[in-house]
């Protein structure tokens, strides 16, 4: 990846510019030091002069509102200019000045609204960093430094827009908004600090100072990367939307940079310094405010995205290049307009650009199918099985299939469209899951075909979300969600389920990242430095202790500090080092080919495969498949293959039990689900079973219940509660029992015929 | 010459009003007068194309001096911008190295994936 730079033949500006910020289309506006506001077409290159500040103040800082906030797009059309006589300016697009308002002692150096659109923080030459409302009232004044008269040169909002990121001489300084919560302050450099930027999707913040470093920290305040010393010191710094890269400013430098740190290029412009940054939306292109008047735009390109056998590169702004290396081909793909994602996965290549949408076949590259965008920043594709998923920082998300065609654009209230990133949505052929933009405990479930949500609330975690993923295949009703929380829980929850939170369960602790495979419902993740892959995940509905029998890893020492999982397709798992490099693994072709049986019902083939392979995860994955579907004979010889005796008796148990309903029933109960146990039983009729499954649970109260509401047994439960009392040595403290006992007599031989009567009728039916 | 005698006759019988003697040094002094004005003349046309001369070397000297300033100056920022080239091609090769290294560590990956394969198959064909 690198910067295609572009810088015109003479500056617009008579001064140096001190800030640029982009606009919701793809306009770009700057200020100089002469007091001209410029706005700049990307497309044409050609630039129109907006307003002119009166003489003696100069810009300092500027930010344009978010671009979505609810829906109140006609809001976006202003930005906020702090100047250095201490007011900042609220300015329509038109370069009308709305308000102006007296904020600071000395210049307003920096500015900057919150994600959501509600509030604006600004930072002083006096050392004061204020927070405001929407219409320019002062809410709050937030920090006083410590030593007066520090000027605070530089701040940010935290990701949620409830923290203040601020830098104060060497200082780097996290305030959140609440007056008695305690800061978190640390020592961030040697020299004065110019520049910081918090990233709302990585969490990360990076930092540049006048010591000619520049540093990546995480939100707790630990150093994650230290640059070399430049040659100059850093002037601004940036996070791409995306919160892929960002980019570095100095004297005739520009840098981009992995959000890991490292540095994917270095450019030496003839610029000047390069006093401020902004990314567009799309996080295709860069501009910087430079100290000779220019205005310098740098565009991504070199971006690589690898699918089993292909290759596709950008190689400038409008054209790919398509290698497929197994037939060793090469295709270029030319465009109208300017690349802004690609995406390939699942015989598809789709293609947005800055006006339309283009999906091409991995087997013909000639003929794409081509469709206009309703919005104009996407900022990513997502695809899936059947559909495909863009996502756009304005419009919102759209689901459309490979044929081009709109399925829904699912919306929450109080979604915030900006804010939608690879982490936060999974989507699969059936069921699309977005975690909530404002509380990331909160989950919506979407049918895709419906585009509605499944359940009126949101569902609901203990702790923050951080990634989620869908499972492609399986029925729809079972379709499992995987995610990790705050604490690097692995969850799976039964999305589609009537009662989705009965059916989450854990799958392990410490897992930074989790992929599904693309051919069958196999997981694979990162747990504690083990590289690890769950066969079966599903199992831990069927038999928790299949589980980590269906489990296997190996180290993943020889994948460096974190990495991330990047694909698991076929018999490999590609994974990405933190410095950047692909590394895979493969993965044992077995449990592909057993799913494959499995999901033809070929349950003599799965035997023979697991019986020629002699693999314990293998085993315990075909027992967990064969007791999910009720494959009493495969389950048997699969439970005996891994040592389970008790439950390869339990096993041949059922498989006695004539009737059909009793022996669901007995199934469910060997996975643990009582309640559906008892639903099938009282649904077959069979209610001496249900209230017999009760007594043997010592749920005394439910079977007395049963019993009741169907006007039978009734001694039966009160006998066994005898023989239980007696067997314990414990007096009756049940009302319920007490008063039932008194009425009716206990007599065991008409019980015990009773109960051979009832057995002798299920025999019967 | 005598003073009732005003007129006097010269050798040519005219009459003349200064003797003879006055007459021919001032004949002499006109002569003498018009040479100088001649060689003052000439004299200026010499130091005139002298100053012309002198200007134009002075322009001359003027340009090569800017010159001279000039391609200094672009002796040190041709340094400068060297300088900076090779920082640039520094930070080039820096990239590239980096880049190396990690096609290094994916080839490695590849290698070490492809031996697992390959035993993989072995001991498959082994078995059957």
């Amino acid at each position: 990846m690198k910067f295609k730079v572009s810088i015109g033949k003479k500056p617009q500006h008579d001064g140096m510019v001190s800030c640029v910020g982009w606009t919701v289309g793809d306009d770009l506006f700057s200020c100089g030091d002469e007091g001209s506001i410029l706005k700049w077409n990307t497309k044409t290159g050609d630039t129109a002069a907006i307003t002119k500040l009166p003489d003696g103040v100069y810009p300092a800082d500027m930010a344009w509102f978010p671009s979505n906030v609810g829906g109140r797009q006609s809001a976006s059309e202003l930005f906020v200019l702090g100047t250095t006589d201490g007011k900042f300016h609220l300015v329509s697009k038109n370069g009308r000045f709305e308000k102006s308002v007296e904020a600071h002692n000395g210049a307003v150096i920096a500015i900057k609204w919150s994600k959501n659109g509600n509030s604006l923080v600004t930072a002083g030459e006096d050392g004061q960093v204020k927070i405001w409302s929407r219409s320019g009232m002062l809410r709050s004044t937030l920090a006083q430094v410590v030593a007066l008269g520090t000027p605070v040169y530089s701040v940010a909002w935290g990701p949620d827009s409830e923290q203040i990121l601020y830098a104060c001489g060497k200082q780097i300084i996290i305030k959140p908004l609440s007056p008695s919560a305690k800061p978190t302050q640390w020592k961030g450099h040697d020299g004065l600090i110019m520049k910081l930027d918090w990233s709302s999707v990585n969490n990360l913040i990076v930092s540049g100072a006048e010591d000619r470093k520049y540093k990546v920290w995480d939100s707790y305040g630990r150093l994650l990367f230290a640059s070399h010393p430049h040659h100059y010191p850093i002037m601004s710094v940036s996070w791409s939307p995306n919160g892929q890269m960002f980019a570095v400013g100095a004297f005739n430098t520009l840098r981009l940079c992995d959000k890991s740190g490292w540095c994917y290029s270095l450019d030496k412009p003839n610029t000047g310094s390069i006093y401020s940054l902004d990314w567009s939306r799309d996080s295709t292109l860069v501009a910087g405010g430079c100290g000779n008047g220019h205005v310098i735009f740098a565009g991504v390109v070199n971006q690589t995205i690898e699918w089993k056998h292909l290759v596709v590169t950008l190689q400038e702004e409008k054209v790919l290049l398509v290698e497929d290396v197994v037939n060793n081909t090469k295709d270029q793909l030319e465009f109208r307009d300017r690349v802004v994602k690609m995406s390939l996965g699942w015989d598809h290549l789709v293609v947005t650009t800055s006006s339309q949408c283009l999906i091409y076949s991995t087997s013909n590259w000639n003929t794409p199918l081509i469709f206009d965008l309703k919005g104009l920043t996407t900022s990513a594709i997502l695809l899936a099985r059947k559909l495909f998923l863009i996502v756009d920082s304005v419009q919102g998300l759209s689901v459309y299939s490979y044929e081009g065609r709109l399925i829904c654009s699912p919306k929450y209230s109080g979604i915030r469209t900006d804010s939608l990133n690879v982490n936060n949505i999974a989507v699969s052929s059936d069921t699309l899951v977005l975690v909530d933009s404002r509380d990331s405990r909160a989950y919506h479930v979407f049918d895709i075909n419906t585009g509605r949500e499944l359940t009126d609330k949101p569902l609901y975690h203990s702790q923050e979300l951080l990634t989620v993923a869908l499972d492609q295949y399986g029925h729809t009703n079972e379709r499992c969600l995987g995610f990790t929380d705050k604490n690097n829980d692995l969850f799976l929850i039964q999305i589609r389920h009537s009662n989705p939170l009965s059916k989450l369960k854990k799958l392990g602790g410490m897992v930074t990242t989790l992929m599904w495979h693309d051919t069958t419902n196999m997981l694979s993740a990162l747990q504690d430095g083990r590289f690890t892959v769950w066969y079966y995940p599903r199992a831990v509905y069927i038999d928790t202790e299949l589980l980590p029998q269906s489990k296997v890893y190996k180290d993943a020492g020889e994948f460096g500090k974190n990495p991330q999982i990047v694909s698991f397709l076929g018999h490999h798992c590609t994974l990405r080092r933190s410095d950047g490099s692909l590394v895979s693994t493969a993965v044992s072709p077995y449990p592909t080919i057993l799913q494959n049986y499995v999901s033809k019902t070929s349950w003599d083939d799965a035997v023979r495969l697991c019986r020629f392979v002699k693999d314990g995860a293998l085993w315990a994955s075909l027992a967990a498949m064969a007791t999910a579907a009720k494959e009493l004979n495969t389950a048997e010889i699969a439970y005996a293959a891994i040592n389970e005796t008790e439950k390869v008796e339990y096993i041949s148990y059922i498989k006695d039990i004539s009737n059909k309903a009793a022996r669901n029933a007995e199934m469910s109960l060997f996975c643990k689900q009582t309640g559906e146990a008892e639903g099938t039983l009282l649904q077959g009729g069979l209610v001496y079973r249900a209230i017999r499954l009760n007594i043997d649970l010592f749920r005394w109260n439910r079977a007395l219940e049963l019993a009741v509401k169907h006007k039978t047994h009734v001694d039966t439960v009160l006998a066994f509660r005898q023989k239980y009392l007696q067997d314990f040595g414990l007096e009756e403290s049940d009302n319920l029992f007490t008063q039932y006992s008194k009425e009716i007599a206990v007599d065991w031989t008409t019980i015990q015929n009773k109960i051979n009567m009832e057995l002798e009728n299920e025999r019967g039916k | 010459m005598d003073d009732d005698n005003i007129f006097d006759v010269d050798d040519l019988n005219k009459i003349r009003v200064l003797d003879n003697e006055t007459s021919t040094k001032t004949a002499q002094l006109k002569e003498e007068c018009k040479d100088f004005i001649d060689k003052i003349d000439d004299f200026q046309t010499i130091v005139g194309g002298f100053i012309d001369l002198m200007d134009n070397l002075s322009t001359e000297v003027e340009r090569e001096k800017l010159k001279a300033i000039g391609a200094r100056n672009l002796l040190k920022s041709m340094a400068k911008q060297r300088e900076s080239q090779q920082q640039q091609l520094v930070g080039l090769i820096h990239e590239k190295k980096t880049q190396l290294e990690r096609y290094r560590i994916q080839l490695q990956s590849l290698e070490k994936t492809e031996a697992e394969q390959r035993d993989f198959i072995d001991q498959f064909i082994l078995q059957k």
